[in-house]
């Protein structure tokens, strides 16, 4: 070996997955960077913020005030003609949901940076405003990952890289796998952040395919009476733009009373992934986790809980590898997605599955039929997907 | 027949830079712009134009290279 490695992982991308990745890696002993592009994480906000309780807990994550806009206690649910169902666990659960919230929604600027100030509490090196360009192969056990650093080009050596880069990802496409996502299974989405909506700490989601084709709309609360109303869908079911369906679902639907007074305070998007999770997540030398391993829930678009969930296993994955003195070639990296599997892939394939069922009906009346008693059954306390 | 490669141009005020146009697409790595999006400054000859179709608002419009 020429000169041995600087690092035992680099980390690219500091979203949800990255900063998990990276936290649990150094925690369990490893020489540890985070590089994210960003000179502010999280924005512009990507996202709606909702978040289970249990999603935190689950990688010993407080719901600090710092980040957390608003508690969650629920659902609603909406058929297409504007039909509710109530999914209030303060009242299903009053023993344990009276005070404790089922969730959160959070502000991602402040989760995503309170993720990375918990990476660095565990020793991560981290550097913003770093892009990551290229890799190359030292030797079996080295890569030269080449960086943009506020302008330098610098190159540091790593034996594990760990593709965190979103949906967007360009990591994969590195190693040769085939990462892009078709355009039926990426939900375009727009949402504004408004003023003048009154909402009860529920989640609110709308089905049918004249409010959202392939998708479904949704009005979640935020703090200070701010609300989120927002939809994705899927452009291979029709030939108007989210643009188009937010604006029909404001002035044009059953909601239109309810949204006359909104004023809209911010404008977001961005691509969710209701597609099977990666066949190939890994690599010699590299793993993807989170968007960037299409670790997204295929029928809720639902990604921050399983971007964290993966990235607590493919951070103790990478350190019993290295601290294991094992080469990480292609046949050991492949052990990451088995044990993701086990926990929770196995589960989000079966959700891929129903969502596909769901929209290759081709009678419109079922389909939103199938829609609306998928999502109703899958936020009930009878669900057997609650985990995820 | 073989596809006339295509320039993309991004109407930059009415993109929302979030990425889902790079999402889709299906060329290899570094068909990126600075600002989240597909490349502005070299010709794309595959012309599936799902970056265009995704786009939440619309902003992506190609002419002939
Ligand atoms: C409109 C919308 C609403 C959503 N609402 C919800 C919701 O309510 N609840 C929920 O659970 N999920 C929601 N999601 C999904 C959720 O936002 C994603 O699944 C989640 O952010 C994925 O986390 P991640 O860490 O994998 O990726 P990201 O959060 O996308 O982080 C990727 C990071 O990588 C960085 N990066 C990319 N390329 C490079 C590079 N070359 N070099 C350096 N850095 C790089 C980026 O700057 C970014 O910071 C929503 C998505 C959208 C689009």
């Amino acid at each position: 070996m020429s000169r041995s490695s600087d690092y035992d992982l680099v980390v690219i991308g500091s979203g949800p997955a990255g900063a998990t990745t990276a936290r649990y890696a150094a925690e369990n002993g490893l020489r540890v960077l985070l590089v994210d592009k960003k000179q502010e994480l999280g924005a512009p906000i990507q996202c709606s913020g909702a978040v289970s309780a249990h999603a935190l807990s689950d990688v010993e994550v407080m719901p600090e005030s710092e980040f957390v806009l608003t508690p969650i206690y629920g659902f609603i649910v909406y058929d297409e003609a504007g039909n509710p169902v109530y999914l209030d666990y303060r009242e299903l659960k009053p023993d344990v949901y009276a005070d404790a919230p089922l969730g959160y929604v959070v502000d991602r600027r402040r989760f995503d940076r309170a993720l990375l100030s918990m990476a660095e509490d565990s020793g991560v090196e981290s550097w913003l405003k770093t892009e990551a360009l290229g890799v190359d192969r030292i030797s079996p056990d080295l890569l030269e990952v080449r960086l943009r650093r506020l302008g330098q080009e610098v190159s540091v050596r790593t034996r594990i890289l760990a593709g965190a880069d979103g949906v967007q990802s360009q990591v994969g496409k590195w190693f040769g796998l085939a990462t892009h996502i078709k355009l039926s299974e990426l939900a375009s989405c727009l949402q504004y952040v408004v003023d003048g909506v009154e909402t009860e700490g529920l989640l609110e989601i709308m089905t049918g395919h004249a409010i959202a084709p392939g998708g479904y709309a949704w009005i979640f609360p935020k703090q200070n009476k701010h609300a989120e109303v927002g939809l994705g869908v899927i452009r291979t079911m029709t030939d108007d733009d989210a643009h188009a369906y937010l604006e029909k679902l404001i002035k044009d639907s059953f909601l239109s009373d309810r949204l006359k007074d909104l004023r809209v305070l911010e404008i977001q998007g961005g691509g969710v992934p209701l597609a099977a999770p990666l066949k190939q997540q890994y690599s010699d030398n590299m793993l993807l986790v989170g968007d960037a391993a299409r670790h997204v829930n295929p029928i809720t678009g639902g990604g921050i809980h399983t971007a964290l969930r993966c990235g607590a296993i493919a951070g103790r994955f990478i350190a019993d590898v290295i601290r294991g003195g094992n080469t990480p070639d292609e046949q050991c990296m492949s052990a990451y997605q088995q044990r993701w599997s086990e926990e929770l892939g196995e589960s989000m394939w079966r959700l891929y599955r129903r969502k596909r069922e769901i929209f290759r009906q081709r009678d419109i009346d079922r389909r939103n039929q199938m829609l609306f008693e998928t999502l109703s059954h899958y936020f009930s306390p009878e669900s057997e997907y609650r985990k995820i | 027949m073989a596809k006339h490669p295509v320039m993309f141009e991004i109407d930059w005020n009415a993109c929302i830079k979030c990425g889902a146009c790079v999402a889709v697409c299906p060329l290899e790595a570094g068909f990126i712009s600075a600002f989240d999006t597909i490349a502005v400054d070299k010709p794309c000859d595959v012309v599936c134009l799902a970056c265009e179709k995704v786009c939440p608002v619309t902003a992506i419009r190609h002419s002939d290279a």
